[in-house]
């Protein structure tokens, strides 16, 4: 109760700006690797994509739904998209193998630009939340202004 | 012991369920793309409409409660969140919200009118 049960609804949004932010920076290192034939752990760049999980405060909810239990979302960790990687022909390609194939990452621009527009309205509709909460709390607090 | 009008309660118990509304849409919000979630909605309403076109006592103490909607449609990743549906319902509630609030205003505004000796 008190006073992080009253900002938990900014918390809730907060957290959703923070998970949806992070996702578009995943998003835009995606975009930027998209040509690295040589990453950090060898070989060429593979794509990274963001895990989400719902956060919810079991303990305090007593294992049934509750408000008050409610945390938003929780950013679970940033994995490695382990689809097939496309194999080009290039022989001029310091990467290039005997047979003149070179091994790219396997980013899609077309699947970044589709993420990057769901993040984007997704981090909207968050701020959105946050700044109604933050009008509704005004009108709450207008209730009191009167009385002096 | 002052009695306050029954429906200064019946106002404070609309904004708490409004409040909580906010939260759970929020929540939504947040989790719209968490893979397999499944969004949450608030109960409460429809009871209470039911109470009062039904002419019983309204039940103030009645907790609103929070539940999984498995109505819409689920998305490839198991997530049913609308967003647009989830924007309608935060600017839905909100005006309500403000309703309550303005009306409340009101009513306290009178209750000083009625104080106030001149």
């Amino acid at each position: 109760m008190g006073l992080k049960r009253l900002l938990a609804t900014s918390h809730i949004s907060a957290s959703g700006l923070a998970a949806e932010r992070q996702r578009m920076e995943v998003i835009a290192n995606n975009i930027a690797n998209a040509n690295s034939t040589n990453s950090l752990s060898g070989g060429p760049y593979r794509r990274q994509v963001m895990v989400f999980s719902e956060a919810f405060d079991m303990a305090l909810a007593g294992g049934k739904y509750n408000a008050n239990g409610l945390e938003g979302v929780k950013i679970k960790g940033v994995e490695s998209d382990w689809s097939e990687m496309p194999r080009v022909y290039n022989p001029g390609h310091p990467d290039a193998d005997e047979s003149g194939m070179v091994t790219m990452p396997n980013v899609k621009l077309p699947n970044e630009m589709v993420d990057l527009i769901t993040a984007s309205r997704a981090y909207e509709a968050n701020l959105k939340a946050l700044h109604q909460f933050r009008q509704m709390t005004e009108q709450t607090l207008s209730l009191l202004r009167g009385i002096s | 012991m002052i009695g306050f009008p029954q429906h200064t309660e019946l106002l404070t118990k609309l904004m708490e369920v409004s409040d909580i509304r906010h939260r759970v849409v929020s929540q939504n919000l947040a989790n719209v793309n968490t893979p397999g979630y499944q969004r949450l909605k608030v109960n409460f309403e429809d009871e209470l409409a039911k109470q009062i076109l039904g002419g019983s006592e309204v039940e103030l103490t009645r907790e609103p409660e929070v539940v999984k909607d498995n109505s819409l449609p689920v998305r490839a990743d198991g997530n049913n969140v609308d967003i647009d549906m989830e924007i309608g319902e935060l600017q839905r509630n909100a005006v309500l919200y403000q309703t309550y609030a303005q009306l409340m205003a009101t009513q306290f505004a009178t209750m000083r009118m009625a104080i106030r000796t001149e």
